[in-house]
């Protein structure tokens, strides 16, 4: 890794933090309605990953998809503008959070239901498969997927027609020796570990370490190689959550993200200095970085600039882009009529 | 393990068998009508499991179910009764083959759908615990059902909420129409239980009445005894296709004759009685009785009367 | 000529097979068990064996897999076997496939054929005997075929596989399969047209399934009681040829729905109220439905026969608003 892919990498992961802190804000001061989930604290998984495809693969994220999408290259604005139901979004405004999808970028269809989307996503690589495309499949999910029945089918047809699949599973959730009864959110799974599942079906499964974007980008570059062989891979990888996405709604909870976090300030609270610390991927890297001698402090202030700049454009074009005509409600039901 | 209790497993593996054929030969005879699931080859498993339950158990079974029902101790006429759907049948001719339900034996559920009696399983447990009866719920299922989301949830809550759950699997290496090797990549059935940390064990001869009901003595045991659920696969091999009339069997099915010593549970089970002690002419006694138990019950049902449509609208709401 | 519905669902498989290519096969097990099954489609097994996908006992899973490979650019036709078993695959056929479409605003169209051998068979007591259709008519985004004759058993499965850009459930029936009827393979008709069986003018009957072979039974038995009665055959739900049947309802005035849905909420119901809402000036009688009882399915040939649909019924409902007696 060289100066210029350290900015690109970091211009890549604040543009995720600072879309989702935007967002936060605009849920506020009310500009959009129903619930949204933001990707604070896993933006190293989606570069990794993103940063492995080519242009054929496919990605079936979920509810939790923003940092997918942006990832993978979507226009910032259009997504916004998609969140507050105008027409300018990728979706017409039908889409809203839950079901963001931009077939251009290869996320042809967003299902929001818990493991919804592995069977979606198996299929959809056997179609790959079959047409030779060479492409690959990568299905996004969380712990909480396993305990679904249409995972379980879903991997158990993986295994079976042995397609390119990878399975990434973002286990954000509460760790088991820390969890408390009744403790929201967290992962309900009698298996040791969530890899002993997919093992137990001949599917490759390994854990892997959320927090570091330098260790993660050679690791799912590995995986999918491997699946672009031909073989469905399962990986497990361990963020802790970041602290606003325990309540039932986001929250900025230790404000917005100062990058003098990864030059010795500490933020307020104490116990958010500590996720920042230990768990925030962001930081971590610009600190790590940093030390390496690949970023100044000036470089990644001018990059954080830039980004927020773009954001703020986002918001921009979302908030004047109209809302779609309301009988456009009754249009795109079928593709083709009879 | 007393005489009677060796001599009562051959008693419920002959009588299985004997109502199976029974039932076949109804089929044929026009008298049956739908898909029924014959327990041939499998009756080891229901004489042993059952064996070993008590009173207060619950037992969920699924299309394949005469075997368990009959075990459990549901009345043999009105069994095939129900079969023929005739009035005197245990659900008044409603449920046929798939659906035999004797609430007083704890046969709560029959369902027609694979893994469908799994989480019902867990529901039965579930009031044991609540109830303190200490009652276990054995849920009786084909490898086919590891096919099916249902199976995954229900062992995953099972050993979540440690229930009473005897999990037991025939394991006939055939699904429907379809071999295991061709609809699974999973290794062994009782790693994949493991997974979920439940314990489990595997009976390598399922049509040895004796070596299932130790093994599912000792599961209950374990399972009454709050030590979460409990995954029994045990081994069989089917002797016939799956449904009646499934001529496939005939190209999967079939098994060559040193195989079936080994497989056919009347036989397998006979030769370990001898081996324990039991004299071959107690043994034909048993045989014989059996037989004509249900020549008798069979004859019965022939000759009583069809269930009426009269109040078929009723009973939809309790 | 003359073949077996499921000879021509066979033959429709077999020829969109060869036209198109991205058309796979996830299970075997369209068409039945019966012999003639077997031998019919034994050509689609020799010739596209690679097409074909083995299945493990996972609707969910299937349904899924058959949405994304739709999404991916082939056209596949899921086997989800029994009737009742959609209800296993539920989630993905509701929820997830033809929501699709819609809510990427049309970027992705989902070509997918679920096939679905509902209805009752005959001693499938409750679990295997449901009739699905009124069910996935209300489900936007979905078309939902019911074919009778041979005719449309190869007319709808073949737009199926090589028209449709939507997500399809084709519900086959048991006891259609293995009636014959006359086919032809140069012009499909599509859905959303219904067929005049037998043309009449004193009731229309309202077929779709295997209904509208207890119509067309009905029909004859009205014959001797001096009542000419049209029969039409709906082949699909959605869409719904509303037009025919409103051209039928006004010409006799009087119309029976037969339905092997459950009565209640069925698809009878909708069919009624929009005869009633659009052809109202023009009827001498309300519509009226001959629908399966509002009970699950008894297993005993008695109790079964008692609450099934039967050309008997179809009779005395058409009866009954001709001679101007309602009960």
């Amino acid at each position: 890794m060289d100066a210029d892919d350290a900015l690109r990498l970091l211009r890549s992961m604040l543009r995720i933090r600072r879309f989702e802190e935007r967002l936060i804000q605009l849920h506020r001061e009310g500009l959009f309605p129903g619930h949204y989930h933001v990707y604070i604290g896993q933006e190293a998984t989606a570069l990794a990953v993103c940063s492995a495809l080519t242009h054929g693969d496919l990605i079936f994220s979920t509810w939790r998809n923003h940092g997918h999408l942006l990832a993978r290259g979507a226009d910032p604005k259009r997504m916004m503008a998609e969140i507050l139901g105008r027409a300018g979004g990728y979706c017409g405004g039908k889409a809203g959070t839950l079901h963001l999808a931009a077939k251009e970028l290869g996320i042809p269809a967003t299902s929001a239901l818990v493991g919804g989307n592995i069977p979606l996503a198996v299929g959809a690589a056997l179609g790959l498969k079959y047409r030779r495309t060479g492409g690959i499949v990568v299905a996004f999910f969380g712990d909480g997927a396993l305990e679904e029945g249409a995972f379980y089918e879903g991997i158990l047809l993986a295994a079976l027609w042995k397609v390119p699949t990878l399975l990434v599973c973002e286990n954000n959730s509460v760790p088991p020796h820390l969890r408390a009864p009744g403790q929201y959110p967290s992962s309900v799974h009698p298996a040791r570990q969530l890899v002993d599942v997919p093992s137990s079906f001949s599917i490759a499964a390994e854990v892997v370490d959320g927090t570091d974007l330098e260790e993660l980008m050679p690791f799912m570059e590995k995986q999918v190689r491997a699946v672009r062989g031909g073989e469905p891979r399962f990986v497990e990888v361990r963020t802790t959550r970041w602290p606003g996405s325990v309540p039932l709604w986001p929250e900025l909870v230790g404000g917005e993200t100062e990058l003098g976090w990864a030059f010795g300030e500490r933020p307020a609270s104490e116990e958010y200095a500590e996720w920042v610390e230990q768990s925030d991927p962001v930081i971590r890297f610009l600190r790590r970085s940093s030390e390496k001698g690949l970023v100044t402090r000036e470089q990644a202030e001018t990059v954080d600039r830039e980004v927020r700049s773009e954001i703020e454009e986002a918001v921009q074009f979302a908030l004047a882009s109209p809302f779609p005509e309301a009988d456009a409600a009754f249009a795109g039901v079928f593709a083709r009529g009879c | 393990m007393t005489p009677e209790l060796l001599l009562g497993l051959y008693r419920q593996v002959c009588r299985i068998r004997y109502f199976e054929v029974a039932v076949e030969r109804l089929i044929h005879e026009g008298k049956v009508r739908g898909l029924v699931h014959v327990s041939i080859g499998h009756e080891a498993v229901a004489a042993g499991v059952c064996a070993a339950m008590a009173p207060q158990d619950y037992l969920l079974t699924g299309h394949r179910g005469h075997g368990h029902v009959l075990a459990r101790g549901a009345d043999l006429y009105r069994t095939v009764a129900e079969i023929l759907g005739r009035a005197a049948g245990l659900c008044g001719g409603r449920g046929g083959s798939m659906h035999l339900v004797a609430t007083e034996k704890g046969i709560i559920g029959a369902t027609g759908i694979v893994g469908g009696n799994l989480p019902l399983a867990l529901g039965a447990a579930y009031t044991s615990l609540v109830l303190r009866t200490g009652g276990a719920a054995v849920a009786f299922f084909g490898d086919g059902a590891v096919g099916n989301g249902a199976f995954h949830e229900s062992l995953n809550l099972a050993a979540l909420w440690r229930l009473p759950v005897l999990f037991v699997c025939e394991n006939n290496e055939v699904a429907e129409f379809t071999r295991r090797e061709e609809h699974t990549r999973v290794a062994r059935l009782v790693d994949l239980a493991r997974v979920y940390g439940m314990s489990a064990e595997r009976v390598a001869e399922g049509a040895d009445a004796v070596a299932v009901y130790e093994a599912a003595r000792l599961a209950l045991e374990l399972v009454r005894g709050g030590g979460g659920p409990y995954f029994l696969e045990v081994t069989v091999r089917r002797l016939r296709g799956h449904y009646v009339g499934d001529v496939r069997a005939t190209r999967r099915g079939a098994l060559e004759e040193r195989e079936i010593e080994k497989w056919d549970p009347v036989l397998r089970t006979r030769r370990r009685l001898e081996d324990e002690g039991m004299r071959k002419d107690e043994l034909d006694v048993v045989m014989a009785e059996a037989e004509r138990e249900v020549e008798e019950a069979v004859e019965r049902a022939l000759a009583s009367k069809e269930a009426s449509a009269v109040n078929v609208e009723a009973e939809v709401y309790a | 000529m003359k073949v077996r519905a499921v000879e021509a669902l066979a033959r429709a498989i077999y020829e969109a097979m060869e036209r198109n290519a991205e058309i796979i096969l996830l299970g075997d097990g369209f068409g039945g068990l019966s012999p003639v099954a077997r031998e019919a489609f034994r050509p689609v097994w020799d010739k596209f064996g690679d097409r074909v996908m083995t299945v493990s006992i996972s609707e969910l899973g299937l349904a899924g897999a058959g949405t994304g490979a739709a999404l991916a650019g082939c056209r596949p036709l899921v086997d989800l076997s029994t009737g009742s078993f959609i209800f296993q695959a539920w989630p993905q056929v509701v929820n997830e496939a033809p929501n699709f479409y819609y809510m990427t605003g049309g970027q992705s169209c989902v070509p997918v054929t679920f096939y679905s051998l509902a209805g009752i068979r005959g001693a499938g007591a409750a679990q295997h005997s449901h009739a699905t259709h009124g069910m996935l008519g209300n489900v936007p985004g979905l078309r939902v075929l019911v074919p009778a004759t041979a005719q449309d058993f190869y007319d709808l499965m073949m737009w199926c596989l090589l028209e449709s850009q939507d997500p399809s459930v084709f519900l086959s029936h048991a006891l259609l399969l293995l009636e014959e009827g006359e086919l032809q393979t140069d012009v499909w008709n599509p859905p959303g047209r219904a067929a005049v069986l037998r043309e009449g003018m004193d009731v229309t009957l309202v077929g779709m399934s295997v209904t509208v072979l207890r119509c067309l039974k009905a029909a004859e038995m009205l014959r001797e009681r001096g009542v000419s009665a049209e029969v039409v055959n709906l082949r699909s739900v959605v869409p719904l040829d509303v037009e025919t049947l409103l051209g039928s309802a006004r010409r006799t005035g009087r119309v029976v729905i037969a339905d092997e849905c459950h009565r209640t909420f069925g698809a009878g119901a909708e069919i009624a109220a929009t005869i009633a809402e659009k052809a109202w000036r023009e009827l001498k009688a309300p519509p009226v439905r001959v629908a399966t009882a509002d009970v699950p399915i008894p297993f005993s040939p008695p109790l079964e026969e008692r609450v099934i649909v039967t050309a008997e019924r179809v009779v005395e409902a058409a009866l009954e608003l001709c001679e101007g007696r309602r009960s």
